[in-house]
């Protein structure tokens, strides 16, 4: 899941000014599960900048609200029919990829990102979401027992803990778990330390440059950048 | 054929000091001078350290060419944090060409403990990668495969965590290390000297050379911070009550009398090769360090 | 800032259906009755509304709140917790607080066919009082000499006060029903003659059951039926000074206790099964008990002699055997366990029966009952209609009553010629226990017993022996109803994003994936905290019973209309919870105590205000905003803690803005040892002096 979370509101009042009459567009996959763009936080952020505006005197904005099944596919905009119509802006509380969708379906409607995007992540208890994954291109968790060290260890490393470790907590962080130590004690459970004694040469950067495609389709499709 | 001084010291049988200064955020390198004036005759290499904790400050290939410009023999820390693969290498060769030939490879602190929490963490490598490439680089070829006009030769050390509360890890590390080649390791600071000769057991079946961390305490309080901040690091709390109950003043001096007394007990004891003193902001005490240790160092 | 001008969006809420499923007790109670709101209304301190709501489905709700044998809370799904809910002292007490004398009953005559009702026992009174309702001239023949059937003969007083019935009589009077007494109906065909329409034979089972020993017809010996006919119309037998009475019923039971009432001092039953078998009401065995009465279990009369004026009693031992048809243990004899007593008098109540004149023509069953379609009640004969005791044989008062309605309702099918269709319950039933898992999670709460006379003085007379429940034992013990049926539902699946909030913030931990990967939450385990209905991120999760949530919403509305009118005051809305605390008066003070300003919204419990409520509250120009609930003395869990994550959420906002957070506070009772007046008044106190800041401040500005 992507999960992001919902921009000050300072942040946002401050980037709908120009406009006056405000969509707030929810997201209702991985927005509304992280909490930062779901049904609910589409109508809690409608009453917070009624309330911002009602107290500060300042502005003329009028707000709607509405919520798709998901940003991310235009297939799912066209929900969004009429309800565009009379608006001067779309304030999106889909992640980047949801905005960016709006921005390519609709070319003339200004769009405003109103989460910050964080993170693939999990739900660690009810309110918490944890980092798994960095979308490296080049997963290696079959070596590490399933615990990603691009991602957990806030260092990136490969061959095994920095001296930094202190009760298997991280010296950025001794709230958060060292990756290597997880790591460690995953394979001796697993009985595959050995895959800890080997080395592992630097990472191939090269899967990361942007932007990426992943092409599923047999044929060559040409036409279309992708940027 | 020796590389340097260093590894030529590191092959004798000689108990082996070497300690370190952190270069200022400053363009006045005077305390740097006078703090390698001060030491680089009374131990047998100094390391310069590398944005230590994370800090910005004059490099430390500045300050290794300080120490060979005063005639001392440096060791150049280079962590992963702030240099990619193509700006590690270039230093490397910056190195070689102004003679400082001992290189200490770490992974570095984290970005989070220093003081540009916002700057990107490279970590491009990690410690045992950059032992590895400096291999790579000696053998005539970069890590993109080029062959370089000529190629350095460095005597390689890297650290190693004899006290971390969980050592399993640690020690696939050291081997790790040892099999990529490091010759040298300093090791963090050695507060248990239970603990440690635990390590040296294990570690002393490998040919690599072990230099035990000695880090001075100037108080309990100094102590406990360090415990709660400082990466890696765990004081005995023993120490820390041993540092407190001296009067208030006492402290730095109680804290050299400590670090000699570990001194001359892995000295005595034989424990290992050597130890490296980081005297952690406090480089002019050394001295007195090294005479509470009843050492005088034998090269010089 | 002007409140009127405020653009806020009362009902952001969608239109969302009732899909409340039918609780354990009101599918357990004869009469259908909704049970669980009255006894909700009860928790909120709203007695007036819980009588109506009582008064809605029954028609004698006080005689029931002293008779009735709460089928209702052996269904309850409590007593899977603890114990169940005391629902009939709650009736009891919303009949009493509620002032159930006080309501007339009025009905109009639109229709000409006229009705007679052949018997006034509770079915006989329940028939005329829905046909006079429905517009029906009514007429209920009595053969005794006052209304109420067994009501009258049969219950002792001490279980029913006779100035109850008489109260329900004297409503039936009023509503234009006439009555005739010491009229004995021998033959339909006549009532027909004198022009009746439609006939409702409720005639009762007050025949006893014969023991068919040796010595029966001995003087000395007397029926249950009779006794307590007699006694109750005012003579006062003699029975000497040892009385056995026979049988394990709840005329047994009433026999024994009258006995010892009028003054015998040796009152034992014979009862030739076990406690366990006994069909009487395990609180009135109690009882018994508890008044000396001794109960002799695995005996039974079988011969009785008449010597010197005493009864020479032979018993014998019995011990349980095969099961009879009835699935109960049938008890055998013990060979050679005779043994015999010297007693007074010998009561037998081992049973009654129907006694119906053969000129009424009606088809007669099984135990001389009336044969009737159960669907209508309709005998064989057109136009005659029969219920109650008299075809079911001797069953409870809430039957009758719920017969009566029933005759009401077909007789009125029938005058209209209507096709008498079943009655469909519109809602679903709720089914399934509760889980181990859930019960262990649920807030165990000590039943409240309704308060009674010491069993040493009830003993003496005929006084009523259970007293009312005080305001607050009310209001606590209605407060232990879990609100079987009223919990949530995912209403918009397309909606959920199956985040698993719910399943996560559940204190019962109900909601659950199903095989499939999507959320069920059984209606059968959620306890209807609301928790996740205010959690749920994709706004997919409502209370089957959407009343409870809308009202925030319109309350809101409310007390902002109701603040448009204050003028320079500060305007405070707090969120209150209704549950107990206003009936208990520790709110009610509060808000009362802190003077002018203070818009009340009321709640049922306040994990059901969500952040947008609390944000609204601040869109509409209050100057602070509370929320207080019951804390620690909340039945369900983690309520409090929900709302303080509510609250920094919106506090967050508020600081972003530039209000100070302080506007926005928490009471929880029982969390703080201040007392909550003391704390409102000063959270009144601060907002005063923030809007005096402020009001400061916008001067210097300007």
């Amino acid at each position: 899941m992507i999960v992001a979370e919902q921009k000050p509101l300072e942040d946002i009042i401050r980037m709908i000014v120009p406009y006056e009459r405000v969509l707030i567009l929810g997201c209702g996959t991985c927005m509304t599960v992280c909490d930062a763009g779901g049904e609910r936080e589409v109508s809690f952020l409608h009453n917070a900048l009624q309330l911002a505006q009602a107290r500060s005197g300042e502005g003329a904005h009028t707000f709607s609200e509405h919520t798709v099944k998901r940003q991310c596919d235009p297939e799912f905009l066209e929900a969004l029919g009429e309800k565009t119509a009379d608006v001067d802006v779309i304030l999106s509380l889909g992640c980047g990829i949801g905005v960016q969708a709006i921005a390519e379906y609709l070319p003339d409607m200004p769009v405003l990102p109103g989460v910050n995007t964080s993170f693939m992540g999990m739900t660690k208890e009810s309110g918490v979401w944890d980092e798994r994954c960095a979308a490296c291109g080049e997963c290696r968790l079959e070596d590490t027992g399933g615990i990603c060290p691009i991602t957990r260890c806030t260092k990136g490393i490969l061959n095994g803990p920095c001296a930094g470790v202190k009760n298997g907590k991280c010296e950025a962080n001794k709230d958060m778990d060292c990756a290597w130590i997880l790591i460690y004690q995953r394979l001796e459970r697993l009985q595959q330390l050995d895959k800890m004694r080997r080395y592992y040469p630097p990472r191939n950067f090269r899967a990361i440059p942007r932007p990426r495609r992943i092409m599923s389709k047999a044929e060559t499709v040409t036409g279309e950048s992708n940027g | 054929m020796a590389n340097s001084l260093f590894e030529e010291k590191l092959s004798s049988n000689d108990f082996i000091i070497t300690t370190e200064i952190g270069p200022p955020k400053s363009v006045d390198v005077s305390e740097v001078v006078h703090h390698i004036k001060l030491l680089k005759d009374k131990v047998d290499a100094i390391n310069i350290t590398d944005h230590q904790s994370s800090v910005m400050r004059f490099p430390s290939i500045g300050g290794c060419l300080l120490v060979r410009e005063l005639g001392g023999e440096p060791i150049l820390q280079m962590t992963c944090r702030d240099r990619n693969r193509l700006a590690l290498q270039s230093e490397l060769l910056l190195a070689y060409s102004r003679d400082i030939k001992n290189v200490l490879s770490l992974t570095g602190d984290s970005i989070d403990v220093g003081d540009h929490k916002d700057a990107k963490p490279v970590f491009d490598l990690d410690s045992v990668q950059l032992l590895k490439m400096i291999r790579t680089l000696e053998s005539g070829i970069d890590m993109g495969g080029n062959e370089l006009g000529a190629a350095p030769k460095f005597c390689i050390g890297t650290s190693v965590h004899p006290e971390a509360d969980f050592i399993e890890p640690q020690l696939i590390k050291f081997d790790k290390k040892v099999a990529a080649g490091a010759q040298f390791f300093q090791t963090q600071g050695i507060f248990d000297l239970a603990s440690f000769r635990r390590f040296m057991q294990y570690a002393s079946q490998f040919d690599v050379k072990i230099l035990a961390g000695i880090i001075v305490l100037s108080s309990a309080g100094m102590a406990r911070y360090m415990n709660n901040n400082v990466p890696g690091i765990i004081v005995a709390q023993s120490l820390i009550d041993e540092l407190a109950a001296v009067e208030k003043g006492k402290g730095l001096q109680k804290g050299i009398e400590i670090a000699a007394r570990f001194i001359k007990t892995i000295r005595e004891e034989k424990l290992c090769h050597g130890v490296h003193i980081m005297a952690v902001g406090n480089e002019n005490i050394v001295p007195d360090i090294l005479e509470a240790a009843e050492l005088v160092s034998s090269s010089r | 800032m002007n409140v009127a001008n405020t653009s806020y969006p009362v009902n952001r809420t969608e239109n969302v259906p009732d899909h409340s499923l039918v609780p354990p007790c009101q599918d357990a109670c004869p009469l259908h009755m909704d049970i669980r709101e009255y006894v909700g209304l009860v928790s909120q301190g709203r007695i007036m509304e819980a009588l109506q709501v009582i008064r809605t489905g029954n028609p004698f709700p006080s005689i029931c709140a002293y008779v009735c044998t709460h089928p209702c809370e052996d269904a309850c799904r409590r007593s899977q917790v603890d114990k169940p809910i005391a629902i009939r002292s709650l009736k009891r007490f919303a009949v009493e607080f509620g002032g159930d004398r006080m309501v007339q009953a009025e009905a109009e005559t639109t229709h000409a066919e006229k009705v007679a009702i052949v018997g006034s026992g509770p079915a006989g009174l329940a028939c005329a009082y829905y046909l006079k309702k429905f517009g029906y001239p009514v007429t209920v023949l009595e053969a005794h000499s006052e209304l109420g059937g067994m009501l009258r003969v049969g219950i002792p007083q001490y279980r029913l006060p006779r100035e109850v019935l008489d109260i329900e009589v004297k409503r039936l009077t009023r509503m234009g029903v006439e009555i005739r007494t010491d009229t004995r109906v021998v033959s339909l065909d006549l009532l027909f003659e004198l022009g009746y329409k439609a006939i409702f034979i409720t005639i009762g089972a007050h025949q006893s059951l014969r023991m068919g020993i040796e010595g029966e017809e001995s003087p000395g010996v007397i029926d249950g039926a009779t006794f307590l006919r007699e006694v109750n119309l005012g003579l006062k037998p003699s029975l000497g000074r040892k009385v056995a009475v026979v049988g394990g019923g709840n005329v047994a039971i009433d026999a024994a206790r009258t006995a010892i009432r009028l003054g015998v001092k040796k009152v034992s039953i014979l009862y030739r099964r076990t406690r366990a078998e006994m069909p009487a009401d395990p609180a009135e065995i109690e009882q018994a008990l508890e008044e000396g009465i001794d109960i002799r279990y695995l005996v039974t009369p079988t011969k009785v002699k008449r010597e010197n004026k005493r009864l020479n009693v032979t018993c014998i031992k019995m011990k349980l055997g095969k099961p009879d048809e009835s699935g109960r243990q049938r008890p055998v004899p013990v060979k050679g366990s005779k043994f015999s007593e010297q007693i007074d008098t010998l009561i037998a109540a081992i049973g009654q029966a129907p006694q119906t004149p053969d000129d009424f023509g009606v088809r007669i069953g099984k135990g001389s009952t009336i044969q009737v379609d159960p669907n209508t009640l309709t005998t064989n004969r057109a136009g005659v209609f029969a219920g109650g005791d008299a075809v079911t044989g001797p069953a409870t008062v809430t039957e009758a009553l719920a017969a009566g309605r029933l005759a009401a309702l077909r007789i009125v099918d029938y005058l209209q010629h209507r096709y008498p269709l079943p009655v469909k319950e519109a809602k679903e039933k709720l089914s399934g226990d509760l889980l181990p898992e859930t019960i262990e999670m649920i807030k165990k709460i000590e039943r409240a017993e309704p308060p009674s006379l010491a069993s040493e003085v009830r003993a003496r007379d005929f006084e009523p022996i259970e007293l009312v429940y005080s305001w607050e034992q009310a209001i606590n013990e209605a407060r232990r109803c879990l609100r079987c049926g009223v919990g949530v539902e995912i209403l918009f699946q397309d909606k959920c994003a199956t985040c698993l909030t719910c399943l996560r913030v559940c204190p019962y931990h109900v909601p659950h994936l199903d095989a499939s990967g999507a959320i069920c939450i059984p209606a059968d385990q959620c306890q209807a905290c609301g928790i996740c209905v205010a959690e749920c991120p994709a706004k997919a999760i409502v209370l089957r019973k959407p009343f409870d949530r809308r009202q925030v919403n319109d309350e809101l509305s409310h007390a902002i209309k109701s603040a448009a009118e204050l003028k320079n005051k500060p305007l405070i809305i707090g969120f209150c919870c209704q549950y107990g605390l206003f009936g208990t008066g520790t709110l009610a003070d509060l808000w009362r105590g802190a003077g002018a300003g203070v818009s009340i919204v009321p709640v049922l419990c306040v994990a059901k205000v969500e952040a947008s409520h609390i944000l609204s509250a601040f869109e509409t120009g209050a100057e602070g905003v509370f929320i207080a609930g019951c804390g620690e003395q909340c039945a369900r869990e983690n309520t409090t803690y929900w709302v303080q994550q509510r609250v920094a959420k919106v506090r967050k906002v508020l600081g972003s803005i530039g209000l100070e957070p302080e506007r926005l506070q928490v009471f929880a009772l029982g969390t703080t040892t201040e007392d909550p007046v003391e704390e409102l008044d000063k959270f009144v106190e601060q907002i005063g002096s923030l809007r005096l800041a402020s009001v400061i401040k916008g001067e210097v500005k300007s």
